[in-house]
């Protein structure tokens, strides 16, 4: 089936086989591999994108019921090599372990700071809770999403000019 | 990739229920996918064709009016409930209970009408709406039928939903706007988890009720209560209405002790 959708800012517009997920489309149609694949059954959270604003699991959605959708997802941070001050934080916090979860879970990071600019600890719980991670223990990450929303102490934080 | 299906996905309710006459037996209602996505990725069915109801207008949307009450349309997301003004300020049980599904990537993308047609016993919308004593709607070309939910649920897994039918509307009575309310849920962590055990209490000036998820076949009702009922009278109405098992996640006894004592615990919330 005929699908147009924009990711990242792209737009695309592909034949999509109507038995595929959307994560296997953004991965094997559109080459975009930073989205990854963990339980493929909507529990860890590492496939999470951004669709319409929203997070969402994309091994649990159609490639074909994203036609007319707008998506972000990993590749849709860095610009020319530059990081976000999101990915900064992650860096620098030491959020990021053997790195598998997080394309998954700065997109629920993204999508909490644009609605909230200094959430409280059982904000960011709340929206990494379909996010698992099992090497950080998840106290980096929570201090890295404080971090990019200027909520550590500035010794302790990133540094910014 | 996923097993052979092909995807439909009709623009109108008519044709809809034409679809679903075609194929009947063949084809699997597609809402929110959150579970019906995971079935297809485990091989656990097999539908032949998938028809995709989220184009369908007639599906969507929560009305809320002082003298019919609350209709959710069964293809609303779990977020707009919990987000819909109305819902907050005259049926809060239900916006409470939608919180607890899931994570908030399943909670963005399942469907009200989908939890009830999954029907699982532990179905977080089951118990709230069944102290809340909602109906539901099913439509097909032989026309719209409406029956309480509480004869809804037959089994585990299993509805009074003909293959030739779909779950249209969700209808809460306006005699329960603004009712008392409580609700718990236990889990083994406080995320992204099923019910072990889960209460949810509604009370008016004129009626009390409990719903209970994980401790029966299906979600289960007690009767209508006196509002002014004792604890002890709720919670024996309540045992009457529950037959947990013990299974991997949690043992009879357990889920009835546990069902007691959040029974104790909003008992006075509704006061």
């Amino acid at each position: 089936m005929k699908i147009k959708l924009t990711v990242n800012g792209k737009k695309y517009q592909r034949d999509a086989s109507e038995t595929k997920n959307l994560l296997h489309f953004l991965r094997e149609d559109l080459g975009l591999t930073g989205t990854k694949e963990g339980c493929g059954a909507g529990e860890c959270g590492a496939c999470t994108v951004i669709m319409n604003g929203k997070t969402v699991n994309s091994c649990l959605i159609l490639a074909v019921e994203a036609d007319g959708c707008e998506i972000q997802t990993i590749e849709g941070e860095a610009k020319d090599g530059k990081l976000t001050v999101l990915q900064q934080a992650f860096h620098k916090n030491h959020a990021v372990q053997c790195g598998f979860c997080t394309p998954g879970m700065i997109m629920s990071a993204r999508v909490l700071l644009e609605a909230t600019s200094k959430p409280t600890v059982e904000q960011i719980k709340e929206a990494i809770e379909g996010n698992f991670c099992r090497c950080t223990g998840y106290q980096q990450i929570i201090e890295a999403v404080q971090d990019a929303s200027g909520q550590l102490k500035k010794k302790e934080g990133l540094k910014r000019a | 990739m996923l097993q052979e299906f092909s995807y439909l996905a009709p623009k109108s309710i008519n044709e809809l229920y034409a679809m679903l006459k075609k194929h009947v037996g063949k084809a699997r209602i597609l809402a929110g996918g959150t579970d019906i996505l995971v079935e297809l990725h485990n091989n656990w069915i097999a539908p032949a064709i998938l028809v995709d109801i989220k184009k369908i207008k007639d599906l969507q949307g929560i009305i809320y009016s002082e003298a019919d009450g609350l209709s959710i349309g069964a293809s609303t997301v779990c977020i707009d409930l919990i987000n819909d003004k109305n819902v907050q300020r005259h049926f809060p049980l239900l916006a409470d209970a939608a919180h607890r599904i899931g994570s908030l990537q399943l909670r963005n993308r399942a469907t009200i009408g989908g939890n009830l047609c999954t029907a699982s016993p532990c179905a977080d919308m089951g118990c709230s709406l069944l102290a809340l004593d909602a109906s539901v709607e099913l439509g097909s070309s032989d026309g719209v039928r409406v029956i309480p939910l509480k004869d809804y649920f037959t089994g585990p897994k299993k509805t009074q939903i003909m293959p030739h039918e779909v779950l249209q509307r969700i209808i809460v009575p306006a005699e329960m706007a603004g009712a008392k309310f409580g609700m718990r849920k236990l889990k083994r962590i406080k995320g992204h988890d099923i019910a072990l055990v889960s209460v949810a209490m509604a009370r008016t000036s004129k009626v009390m009720r409990v719903g209970i998820g994980s401790c029966a076949p299906t979600p289960v009702v007690t009767g209508d209560l006196s509002s002014k009922a004792t604890v002890a009278a709720v919670i024996s109405a309540v045992e009457k209405v529950v037959s947990p098992i013990d299974d991997v996640r949690a043992s009879r006894d357990y889920r009835l002790f546990m069902t007691r004592e959040f029974v104790e615990k909003i008992y006075p919330e509704l006061f």
